[in-house]
């Protein structure tokens, strides 16, 4: 925000519009509700037009300075760039496959090239469908647009990848920022580019709380184990489970009482609380990383502004597990009655029970997850922006270039990356 | 035009938007017979039964002629409503609806997928077996050995001496007794782990697996040798190869067509499982006659396999998916079958003397020690 007040210019104060999100949800249920039935029914099929309808739905209801945004898709457009990138994928998986049989040596990575090689193509279909989404929304008929290369994406992602690991994860916030600044670079709004300056240092703190949480707490135990065994950790600390299951490990009892095994017992009880800490901590960075992005797009003169607070992406998920808890509550006290009335009757009821406690949960689970998580999570992020100096928006023009191929997000759909709804697309 | 009685006017304020810039022109909308819109060097005037609505939130609604750009926003209810009952096509869409064509044809599209996958597949998989060559089917089986002992939690291979060299001599008996056009790869490895499971498998490139219960539990040497020749007859056929190019063609077509969605990886494994487990009826009585036949030459029991599986059977049942009955269910009418074909005189015969019974018997006594570590703090 002080950025924003040095570079308002003198004598008016920056105007800012807000934009707004209809928090009522009328007809969601339903919609979700439709999509997911008729998918079950479809083998999946449908959830093309699924996808379509709940998009429609989400751009309707954000308006920006009064304007709502229009999704002009198809589910016609998704089914087929599906099937067209169905065969393109035939012969990479056939390849794959082969990879291990022609060339014995490859055979043992060959779950590591495969993956790989998958997350670049993820990559790729990622980018080529955001650009499908962008060049389906308008807003005040003004289309929008990406170009760039998805390649040129997906060869940066992969680079950045190797970075974090090699980092031990403590580049991660800078790849982020750095492919927000691509993505953001090569949007455009009619003839308008974007630009952002997004910064890896601007979310580098939420990911070093997340970081040490995770990581630093059993990694510092690790070293006093190291250092309590003078570097040589003893081949036996670890035995076979007397009586479990191949595989399984115990401490050794005979370590019991020396500090080496408090040692041990201590970074594993570490590891068993900080990893789902630091996986609770996940929505207050994403949170904090949606804010710190948000406020760094520009248009021209135009700015955004987000008071995006990380209880908003709690809420959702707590809501939601709450939820499901209590639905499976509901059942399951369904099912203890039923079976107790049903005992004399029949034995095999109660498998029938599982099988429609499963039809019903799987739905209605779905249904609360859109209506819970993804429309809050939006509504959180939408309603916590501001336009500052909107009224640069009037400046905006149409450009005088196509809609474009339709078939651009069917990759990502069969590689199942991306998602129906991409917050802020 | 002048406004039917029939047609009151409605005037709301709104904002004009051309579709060239997103500057917004305040505007004065004036509905009656026609939908007129007036501003600062702006004068529309539209046919209402040529407008289109875009989605939004009541009592937002924003309106343009269907092929044009140009639209207007207004919040009022009034014009709203009159709006939606004077103007038919309001809401149409180009290309919506179909909805119930669109599921009939991706249901007919499903089950004709799912017919592939039941008849398709495995049809196409007998076609490709004897097509695949010998070296491609060794190096299947060097790819699938090691996840077969992993499903099977690392057992340990059996080498004791003695053991083995009855076991070998017990194979080559097998593989001389063969039927003329009984063919076995040169190749033929034949291996015992040491697991309780009662069990044996034949794997792709003539691999054959024997778990050491499977000894334990055989009261005569026929037994063993029986149920042996069984999965000899398995790698005569080529049958553990063509389940398994069925079963990742099948689940390759399932995982493929149905893409990512909510339970497609339950129906995937569903699927899979019904799919693949073990194998086709008509292939297990193929492969007890064979062994039937090549015990006989080789002057031993074929009626022990009968005996064995009805052990397993009445002191198990089919328990876990890996079982052998799992993989070989047994019915009466199979037991008799194999005994009819034995034949009556069948049963005095053994196939192995009690000394070389009794050191197959201890194969499994020494295992290769891999995963033992010594105890000391």
């Amino acid at each position: 925000m002080s950025i924003a007040m040095t570079e308002a210019r003198p004598g008016s104060a920056p105007q800012g519009v807000s934009v707004t999100f209809d928090t009522t949800f009328r007809g969601l249920t339903r919609l979700a509700l439709k999509g997911i039935l008729l998918s079950l029914v479809t083998f999946g099929i449908y959830r093309f037009w699924y996808v379509t309808d709940l998009r429609r739905f989400f751009w309707s209801r954000t308006t920006i300075d009064g304007s709502p945004a229009v999704y002009t898709g198809t589910g016609k457009e998704l089914f087929l760039g599906f099937l067209v990138a169905l065969v393109l994928l035939v012969p990479i998986y056939l390849g794959l496959f082969a990879i291990s049989l022609a060339i014995p040596a490859l055979a043992p990575a060959s779950v590591a090239i495969s993956f790989v090689s998958l997350f670049v193509l993820g990559q790729y279909a990622l980018y080529r469908g955001r650009r499908y989404r962008a060049m389906r929304t308008l807003w005040r008929g003004i289309r929008l647009g990406q170009d760039g290369s998805a390649l040129g994406y997906a060869a940066r992602a992969a680079g950045w990848w190797l970075l974090v690991y090699l980092s031990f994860g403590l580049a991660f916030p800078f790849m982020r920022a750095s492919q927000e600044r691509y993505r953001i670079n090569h949007t455009l709004v009619g003839t308008s580019r974007l630009t952002s300056e997004a910064r890896g240092r601007s979310v580098l703190g939420p990911w070093l709380l997340l970081y040490l949480v995770g990581l630093g707490i059993p990694i510092g135990f690790g070293v006093a184990l190291l250092v309590a065994s003078d570097f040589s950790l003893p081949s036996d600390l670890m035995v076979p489970k007397p009586g479990g299951k191949a595989g399984e490990t115990i401490l050794n009892p005979a370590y019991a009482g020396t500090a080496i095994g408090r040692l041990a017992n201590a970074l594993f009880f570490a590891a068993l609380i900080c990893l789902p800490a630091a996986f609770m901590l996940i929505p207050y960075y994403r949170a904090r990383e949606a804010r710190a992005f948000a406020g760094a797009v520009r248009l021209g003169g135009v700015r955004l502004a987000s008071t995006l607070r990380a209880r908003a992406f709690y809420g959702p998920y707590i809501r939601y597990v709450l939820s499901l808890v209590g639905l499976m509550l509901v059942l399951g006290l369904g099912g203890v009655l039923l079976a107790l009335a049903a005992r004399q009757v029949n034995f095999s009821f109660i498998h029938w029970f599982i099988v429609l406690g499963y039809v019903i949960m799987a739905p209605l689970g779905a249904v609360l997850y859109v209506r819970l998580v993804r429309a809050r999570l939006w509504a959180a992020v939408a309603t916590s922006l501001t336009v500052l100096n909107s009224e640069d928006l009037s400046a905006i023009l149409a450009s005088a270039r196509g809609a474009g191929s339709g078939l651009q997000e069917g990759l990502a759909d069969a590689l199942d990356v991306g998602g129906a709804l991409q917050i802020g697309l | 035009m002048d406004p039917l009685p029939q047609d009151p006017t409605v005037e709301a304020e709104g904002r004009y938007f051309d579709g060239v810039s997103a500057r917004p022109h305040p505007v004065r909308l004036h509905l009656d017979a026609r939908f007129r819109v007036t501003g600062r060097e702006i004068a529309k005037d539209w046919d209402p039964l040529d407008l289109r609505a875009e989605d939004s939130v009541p009592p937002l609604m924003r309106v343009g002629p269907a092929h044009a750009p140009d639209r207007v926003e207004f919040s009022n209810a009034a014009l709203a409503a009159t709006l939606t009952a004077r103007c038919p096509d309001l809401h149409r869409r180009e290309g919506a609806g179909g909805a119930v064509r669109l599921v009939l044809w991706s249901v007919a599209a499903g089950i004709s997928v799912l017919l592939v996958a039941v008849f398709g597949v495995p049809y196409v998989a007998r076609l490709l077996v004897p097509l695949v060559p010998d070296s491609v089917e060794a190096r299947l089986g060097a790819v699938v050995e090691p996840q077969v002992v992993r499903v099977l939690g690392h057992p340990p291979a059996c080498t004791g001496e003695a053991g083995r060299a009855a076991l070998d001599r017990l194979v080559s008996r097998l593989v001389a007794a063969r039927r003329p056009d009984g063919s076995l790869p040169a190749d033929l490895a034949v291996s015992v782990r040491r697991h309780e499971m009662a069990n044996a498998l034949a794997l792709p490139g003539a691999r054959v697996m024997l778990l050491s219960g499977l000894i334990a539990r055989a009261t005569t040497p026929d037994e063993v040798a029986a149920v042996l020749a069984h999965e000899l007859g398995h790698v005569h056929t080529r049958d553990p190869t063509r389940a398994l190019i069925q079963a990742s063609g099948t689940s390759f077509l399932l995982s493929l067509v149905l893409g990512d969605f909510t339970g497609s990886t339950v129906i995937v494994a569903v699927g899979e499982a019904l799919l693949s487990a073990g194998y086709s009826r008509d292939a297990e009585r193929a492969a007890d006659a064979y062994a039937v036949e090549m015990m006989a030459r080789a002057g031993g029991n074929g009626a022990a396999l009968a005996d064995i599986l009805e052990r397993i059977a009445a002191d198990d049942g089919p328990r876990g998916t890996l079982d052998l009955l799992r993989s070989h269910p047994l019915t009466t009418e199979r037991a008799a079958a194999i005994r009819a074909l034995a034949g009556p005189s069948a049963s005095g015969r053994q196939i192995l003397p009690e000394k070389e019974w009794g050191a197959l018997k201890g194969i499994c006594a020494t295992t290769e020690r891999s995963s033992d570590r010594s105890r000391t703090p």
